[in-house]
């Protein structure tokens, strides 16, 4: 791919600018590749639902994919960066060439970003169908979310009546959310899941996951709702299916009473 | 509208025996009458206006009032700086003579025709500069504020409604600011005498499209102390129609504005289409005008969709129609897919300028011909076409037709296909060129690497399912500052250094451009890194107060954007100091070999003396190989 960016003449490929960054790209591609996709995946942190690994992993396959073409052009520019400089408030002595075209080089350049391109229309569109197939699963349990300014509230369809504004799930259960608001739009957002999903006032829209880990996480709005946006935010409650049960019977309970 | 025509002749009666009214209109009559009349109309229809009923389901009296005092300040302040008396003089049957059209075009005032409605291009180039500085000050301070509250460990140092408000306001003047940053300086200085034509095809346009915008900036500085914009630059409904008064100045500020990118739009187009020089036929054009072009263009479509978006926001809240009620039959999914439908296309008319600007400069400071002049046409093309395709990326995860989010995708990731070929343009041009070591030509470097990570970072946030993750995160807004600012704004204030010795007659400071281009290009880099690690760890965009988890990377983010403030007020000293008392600049310092290096500094009033014929593309540079 490197090779195609130099004019054609006689053995371009023994330039020593030719070299060079060939040379510059072999090293680059690795360290961007590496730097971009350590730094990314350590900020996310880590998982808590297989839609959200599968989010990590399209990220990282995307930074590698990407990489190349990076530290393609880093390598190019370097390279050019470091040939004939000129300082001055005069402008230098013309360049040795005046090339101002090569096909061979723009073509093989379109050729290989459509592929790249293609390549990650493919890889999304089978994350996506994936994710898009939870939400018909017939075993799922069902909450209704309901985003208010500000704060949200969970209805849980197969128990009854119970609401909370907590959110408690079973691990390992897939679940479907039916979100909606009362007033503005909001957007329901389990963080480390991966899932988000806008609540819009007078429709339900839909999102489903499954939790593979016990634990606390956090539920954010992602869309500014007014005043206290920032503060619209809580918990899920990831549970094992025995505390998840006890707690639904004991809220069923308290509530029953009240 | 009878009272409005009414105005200049009313007044043009009793002044007959001294000035024309021609050349008693400047900005000051403008501002007077603009206020005269909003402040009228305020006081009226705070009398007349039936109350609310007590009953009533909406309360929009105040809107009505505002929206009213807004629209006489806009009749007011176009009618006092002298935009009617064209048409006014149409509507007699007659039309301005020669002397007043001399008059219109600044001939021998000094500087007072910087403050008139003034026809010549190169005045209009410098007040759209002037406005474009102010309103990027005024936007950068917005900005700081914001870092600053959020560099306080888990923010919270500003009140939310107050805070909400700067977001919004910040949002909106900044896109405002980019939109015209090059098309409107650059396009209406250089682009006339680039291509070779005295003027533009239609000079009063080219003062309405500038006193239009700022007619715009007063409704958006009394909407901040009306309750401010406090739904961000989107104003999403139905959070708008819920929000103070101050949504009403954003109304106001929208659609004169997109009357004036409209007016910009059919002139620029007009002008280049039709007043190239004798012999510049397509492939002689330089690139930066088919940036222009391009931009403006898309413009066309964009801006009216807009317009037409803010009148029913406005009709919902004054008249509670219900275009975007869920209650009353609307949807809020309507507003977001009109919105969106100017959004997108409009972050390629802030972008294309830029990087066509770069192009242009490419072979200057290489001094080799641009490499694929062809494939930077078609890429511009491509991105301009696809474009208008993408808009609902922005809804992915809006919930509103699920099954078009792979289309959607699938229009938004061939995008890359026709930004990679700007990109071998570029790069292609720097190959093997000899370097000439200016802040425009690293200013090239510097959008290779903040497009290259703006550009990956799209393919994240173009992928549904990780769009699921990082929509609305701060991961979006690091991403668009990256294109928008990492690259456009780049690309902007090298077209500043590269243009300012046409524009003023003077050098730019050399020291200065240098220190700013690496204050900025640090500053930035740092500012949105530190961004991007927030929004991956989780932290949504327009939050006030955040967890504590964020605390590193949001002061890292402000520590860069206090570095970015330093190089622009490093910048802003150059433009005040150079234009002051800079080198004055011979008339081609560049060597370049476009047409705008071929006049005098200053540019004499009607660019050429003879029309120029042009004979080859202005690339050829480089030694004819043996």
């Amino acid at each position: 791919m490197t090779n195609l960016q130099t004019p054609q003449t006689t053995k371009w490929w023994k330039k020593s600018d030719v070299k060079k960054t060939f040379l510059l790209w072999l090293i680059l591609t690795p360290i961007i590749g590496y730097v971009g996709t350590t730094v990314q995946l350590r900020s996310i942190g880590a998982p808590a639902s297989e839609v959200m690994a599968s989010v990590k992993t399209l990220m990282g396959v995307f930074t590698w994919a990407a990489s190349p073409v990076a530290a393609l052009v880093a390598a190019l520019a370097l390279t050019s960066l470091s040939g004939k400089r000129h300082y001055g408030d005069n402008p230098p002595a013309e360049a040795d060439h005046q090339i101002s075209n090569s096909p061979r080089v723009a073509s093989t350049w379109v050729v290989v970003s459509t592929l790249l391109c293609l390549f990650a229309l493919i890889t999304g569109l089978v994350v996506l169908q994936k994710d898009n197939e939870s939400i018909l699963d017939a075993t799922a349990m069902n909450v209704n979310v309901t985003g208010q300014q500000w704060v949200w509230n969970f209805d849980y369809v197969e128990s009854n009546g119970v609401r909370s504004a907590d959110l408690y799930l079973p691990v390992d259960k897939p679940v479907v959310f039916h979100v909606t608001s009362v007033d503005v739009k909001h957007s329901f957002w389990i963080v480390q899941m991966g899932i988000k999903m806008d609540a819009n006032p007078g429709y339900v829209t839909e999102t489903a996951v499954t939790p593979n880990k016990i634990g606390v996480f956090d539920i954010r709005c992602a869309e500014l709702c007014g005043l206290l946006h920032a503060y619209m935010q809580t918990k899920v409650h990831v549970l094992s299916q025995a505390d998840y049960d006890a707690w639904l019977t004991a809220k069923s309970t308290i509530e029953g009473a009240a | 509208m009878t009272t409005v025509m009414d105005r200049p002749a009313a007044s043009a009666g009793h002044t007959a025996s001294r000035k024309p009214l021609i050349e008693r209109l400047n900005i000051v009559t403008a501002l007077v009458l603009g206020a005269v009349s909003s402040v009228v109309v305020w006081q009226l229809a705070l009398k007349l206006l039936p109350q609310d009923a007590d009953t009533a389901f909406f309360f929009n009296r105040e809107d009505k009032i505002m929206l009213l005092a807004l629209i006489a300040w806009f009749v007011g302040f176009m009618t006092g700086i002298g935009a009617l008396i064209g048409p006014f003089r149409w509507l007699m049957g007659k039309d301005l003579n020669h002397d007043e059209n001399m008059f219109l075009a600044g001939k021998e005032q000094g500087v007072k025709r910087y403050f008139r409605y003034t026809t010549d291009h190169k005045v209009v180039g410098i007040q759209y500069l002037v406005i474009t500085i102010i309103i990027f000050l005024v936007g950068g301070i917005l900005a700081m504020l914001i870092r600053t509250n959020l560099g306080h460990a888990q923010g919270g140092w500003i009140e939310p409604q107050t805070y909400n408000a700067i977001v919004g306001w910040h949002g909106i003047i900044m896109i405002v600011a980019t939109i015209i940053m090059v098309t409107g300086p650059f396009g209406n200085f250089i682009m006339p005498i680039m291509i070779g034509a005295r003027d533009m095809a239609f000079p009063r346009l080219n003062a309405l499209s500038f006193w239009l915008i700022v007619a715009a900036v007063p409704p958006v500085f009394i909407s901040f102390f009306t309750g401010g914009i406090t739904t961000g630059w989107s104003a999403y409904n139905p959070l708008a129609s819920q929000s103070a008064l101050g949504m009403n100045g954003y109304i106001a500020f929208i659609c004169i504005f997109a009357i004036s990118t409209m007016v910009a739009g059919a002139n620029i187009t007009t002008t280049v289409v039709k007043m190239r020089a004798k012999g510049m036929t397509w492939n002689r054009t330089p690139i930066f005008i088919y940036g222009v072009v391009a931009s403006v263009a898309l413009a066309l479509p964009a801006f009216p969709v807009f317009f037409l978006s803010q009148i029913m926001s406005g009709l919902d809240r004054a008249f509670a129609t219900s275009f975007y009620n869920v209650a009353g039959g609307g949807s809020g999914w309507l507003y977001e897919n009109l919105f969106w439908i100017m959004g997108h296309p409009e972050v390629y008319v802030i972008l294309i300028p830029s990087v066509a600007a770069l192009m242009e400069m490419a072979p200057v400071f290489t001094r080799r011909p641009l490499f694929s002049f062809n494939l930077a046409i078609m890429g511009i093309a491509g991105i301009s076409g696809l474009s208008v395709l993408v808009w609902a990326h922005h809804m992915y995860i809006s919930g509103w037709a699920p099954l078009l989010n792979a289309p959607f995708m699938l229009t938004t990731e061939l995008i890359s296909i026709p930004t990679g070929m700007l990109f071998l343009v570029l790069i292609g041009t720097l190959w093997r060129g000899r370097l000439w070591m200016t802040m425009p030509l690293m200013s090239i470097f510097a959008l290779l690497w903040n497009f290259m990570i703006g550009g990956i970072t799209g393919i994240y946030l173009s992928d549904v399912p990780a769009d699921a993750f990082l929509h609305g995160s701060m991961y979006v807004t690091a991403h668009f500052h990256y294109t928008l600012m990492g690259a456009g704004l780049t690309g902007a204030l090298a077209s500043l250094v590269y243009w300012f010795p046409k524009m003023t007659g003077r050098m730019f400071d050399k020291t200065l451009s240098w220190v700013s281009f690496w204050l900025v290009q640090i500053g930035f880099n740092v500012a949105f890194m530190g961004m991007f690690m927030v929004g991956l760890a989780g932290q949504p965009r327009r939050v006030e107060s955040y967890a504590e988890i964020f605390n590193k990377g949001n002061l890292v983010t402000t520590i860069g954007a206090y570095t970015i403030m330093a190089g622009m007020l490093v910048l802003l000293h150059g433009v005040i100091s150079s234009w002051r008392s800079g080198v004055k600049a011979p008339m081609n310092p560049w060597q370049a070999k476009t047409l705008e290096w071929t006049v005098a500094n200053p540019v004499p009033l009607e660019n050429f003396e003879t029309l120029p014929v042009i004979t080859s593309d202005p690339y050829g540079y480089g030694k004819a190989q043996s």
